[in-house]
């Protein structure tokens, strides 16, 4: 026991006493929410660029409309009210050099090169009978439904996502809707205030603090916000898998191929050498737990999202350091054999490939279950060992209310998967460490395991 | 007392057998020397008693005692290759050796052992910025910090220059003096020659050699001649009674029939050129290595 301490220690202080395990630490988060920072700091980056919009208007009265819509956008809207600064593309729009009423496709198809040449953003084609509707029966509908006869096709090489097509839908839409209330005799006031809209608002439970006696809860939940922290318990569980356990393969191989094992063998028993570099790294795995989960909770704080810290943060964080510890045994038992039955860098990342999508596997089904926590699906799926401490922690995250015995079977049958784990890991240890030449197959994994 | 008492131990790899039918005795205090080509078995043997490898069949037992299983702080062991954690300073590395071995008094035995092999300026280094010699020296120190009875030193020689061999062979000596039972195997004979109370040789898995070196040499008898020649003078096969010469450059080392005269060869010899010197002598360990090991090798010795 006293000698599973001393090689703990001395994998603690080598993993953590690094420059490249601070790297780490630091740059772990900036990658996995890359994509959110990235976002958030570059959203502000949009091509402002006038677009020409070539429009083909066989409808009448449309173009002069959307001409004094563009004009209404180009001054107001493009531009913010307070910096001045231009904020949007500016819309200019002219009429088509086509001028016939029924053009054919392969005239369509010139005018489209104006749009590949890039003299023109868009081709708006505005068809004759934009304002007719007309009743339709739809197959397997009981009533018919009201369609428009006519629709407007913007030819462009730009994206789905782009300003331009959501603006012309709203203001074509707006304008057509305005001229049938005006012809059925409604003025545009009575319409808006008909269809004022009812807020409905999603909140927390309140709840009655027990220490000072006052009603609490009922913050506002916002849209997407409350996926957040289960969101980030998964990604958090990841990273210290990966900066905790995941460097005891480089440091098994580095051992068995500098001879070192042999020298620790005629000192501790295979067994004390394995346990030592789990429980050394399972101490380097709470180290980064603490940083990360106070950094994260800090920082929540001072940036003022103090609201959205979960009330049942204690009991999260108590189950989330289970899970942790036992993820991080798991999987650096798992390191650990695959390290000792490779003889180079090379071969190990072939036999990890299939542990790392086992790892990975939870990160592919979590938005399923963290839409719908107490699904079957979702209890099943947690309660599969090597999902468990990602999908369990994902769903006590997002769903308070969890029927005990779910996470406490999760904790057992993992505990039972890792001791597992452990126990073959120990009897690849034990011969691969010092087996010299090329690495092993799985078929001499399962033989050492078998026979020990 | 025994430290060491191989019996019968045979050890294979799926087929192929590395030790057969091994026994060995080895008295507590002595120096003995392991021998043999790369490949025969020595190193299998050392790992069997270090424990690290269990025989399929023999016993061995290490202070009187059968191994099974436990890792014993009373032995300190050298491997052949560098076994130390590049990334640690030389200090630490030597302070986590002595700890694993359960000797906690360590901090002023670690400096007195850097001064006494010359390493003080290193301590706080990184084991990879040292050269192969002076990394063997600090993996020497790791394997005798925690004063373990026996000793088992793989190869220590190799790589030190003469400055740095002559260190460490004083430092055997004096460990020796203390009553540690020393192991060590090499390919330097003359080291063997000179440090070894018991030569111990091992072959195809087999022992070939296992007694003092006087014993072995008389085995032998005098049948080694050490001849330094003025001139060259041709090949010295064609006198009657040489079996085989070993040219050292300085000297040559000749190997005589049964039944040669030593009077009539050097009589030969004079007429072919001045002899400087002319020795009559035991084969060297090195010549009796060739003898048993070498591309032209007679019946091993049993």
């Amino acid at each position: 026991m006293r000698k599973i301490i001393v090689i703990a220690v001395r994998e603690y202080q080598a993993a953590v006493r690094t420059k490249a395990f601070i790297i780490m630490l630091v740059a772990m988060p900036v990658l996995m929410s890359g994509g959110v920072l990235a976002h958030v700091l570059l959203k502000d980056q949009v091509d402002t660029t006038d677009r020409v919009i070539a429009v083909l208007d066989h409808s009448g009265t449309l173009f002069d409309s959307l001409q004094d819509a563009a004009n209404e956008h180009n001054e107001h809207e493009a531009f913010d009210d307070e910096t001045g600064k231009q904020q949007l593309p500016r819309y200019i729009l002219r009429r088509s050099a086509l001028d016939t009423d029924d053009p054919t496709t392969l005239q369509l198809a010139e005018e489209c090169d104006k749009v590949r040449s890039g003299e023109v953003f868009a081709l708006v084609v505005i068809g004759a009978d934009v304002r007719e509707v007309k009743e339709e029966k739809s197959a397997g509908q009981e009533k018919p439904v009201m369609r428009t006869v006519g629709g407007i096709d913007i030819y462009s090489d730009a994206t789905t996502f782009d300003d331009f097509n959501r603006w012309l839908r709203s203001r074509v839409n707006s304008m057509i809707q305005k001229e049938r209330f005006a012809a059925a005799n409604l003025p545009q006031e009575k319409v808006n205030q008909c269809l004022v809209p009812v807020p409905v608002q999603a909140r927390k439970p309140l709840g009655v603090d027990t220490e000072t006696g006052e009603v609490i809860g009922g913050t506002r939940k916002r849209e997407g916000t409350d996926i957040l922290i289960p969101m980030a318990t998964m990604f958090l569980m990841f990273m210290v898998i990966t900066i905790g356990a995941a460097p005891l393969i480089n440091s098994v191989l580095e051992e068995k191929m500098q001879r070192i094992a042999e020298v620790l063998l005629g000192s501790v028993t295979p067994f004390q050498l394995m346990g030592g570099k789990l429980v050394g790294m399972v101490g380097v795995s709470m180290t980064i737990l603490t940083l990360y989960l106070g950094g994260a909770v800090l920082g929540a704080q001072q940036a003022g999202f103090g609201e959205h810290i979960p009330s049942n943060l204690g009991a999260l964080v108590g189950w989330f350091v289970v899970f942790q510890a036992l993820a991080v045994l798991m999987c650096g038992a798992m390191f650990i054999a695959i390290g000792a039955a490779c003889s180079d860098m090379k071969e190990a990342q072939t036999m990890l490939m299939p542990v790392w999508i086992v790892i990975c596997f939870p990160m592919f089904i979590w938005f399923i279950v963290v839409r719908e926590p107490t699904s079957t699906f979702s209890v099943i799926a947690s309660l599969v060992p090597p999902c468990t401490p990602m999908l369990m922690m994902l769903r006590l995250a997002s769903a308070p209310g969890l029927p005990l015995w779910q996470p406490l079977l999760g904790v057992v049958l993992v505990l039972l998967t890792t001791v597992f784990c452990v126990f073959v890991a120990g009897r690849i240890f034990r011969v691969g460490i010092l087996m010299q030449g090329k690495g092993a197959k799985i078929g001499d994994l399962i033989r050492w395991t078998v026979r020990g | 007392m025994n430290t060491i008492e191989i019996d019968k131990v045979t050890k294979s790899f799926g087929d192929v057998v590395a030790v057969d039918d091994l026994s060995l005795a080895v008295p507590h205090g002595s120096v003995y020397g392991f021998i043999g080509p790369n490949g025969s078995g020595k190193t299998t043997t050392l790992r069997m008693i270090m424990n690290i490898l269990y025989p399929n069949s023999g016993d061995i037992r290490v202070f009187g005692e059968e191994l099974h299983g436990a890792a014993t702080d009373r032995i300190g062991y050298l491997p052949e290759e560098r076994g130390l954690y590049t990334k640690m300073k030389v200090r630490d590395i030597l302070r986590f050796y002595a700890e694993l071995k359960g000797r906690r008094d360590f901090k002023h035995k670690v400096g007195d052992w850097l001064e006494r092999m010359e390493l003080s300026e290193w301590a706080n280094k990184k084991v990879e910025t040292l050269s192969k010699g002076m990394a063997q020296k600090v993996q020497f120190i790791a394997a005798v910090i925690a004063e373990p009875e026996l000793i088992i030193l793989d190869e220590p020689f190799t790589g030190l220059d003469p400055v740095n061999a002559e260190v460490l062979k004083d430092a055997i000596l004096e460990l020796k003096r203390d009553g540690t039972t020393v192991i060590f195997s090499t390919h330097d004979m003359n080291v063997a020659e000179k440090m070894c109370d018991y030569v111990f040789m091992i072959f195809k898995g087999h022992k070939v050699l296992d007694d003092t070196l006087t014993s072995i040499q008389k085995t032998y008898g005098a049948d080694t001649l050490r001849v330094s020649l003025d001139r060259d003078a041709g090949d010295l096969t064609t006198i009657a009674g040489v079996q085989r010469v070993n040219d050292y450059g300085a000297f040559k080392e000749v190997r005589m029939g049964t039944g040669a005269d030593t009077q009539k060869i050097l009589a030969a010899l004079m007429e072919r050129a001045v002899v400087q010197r002319f020795e009559v002598a035991c084969p060297s360990l090195h010549d009796i290595f060739v003898r048993i090991a070498g591309p032209d090798a007679l019946e091993p010795r049993p």
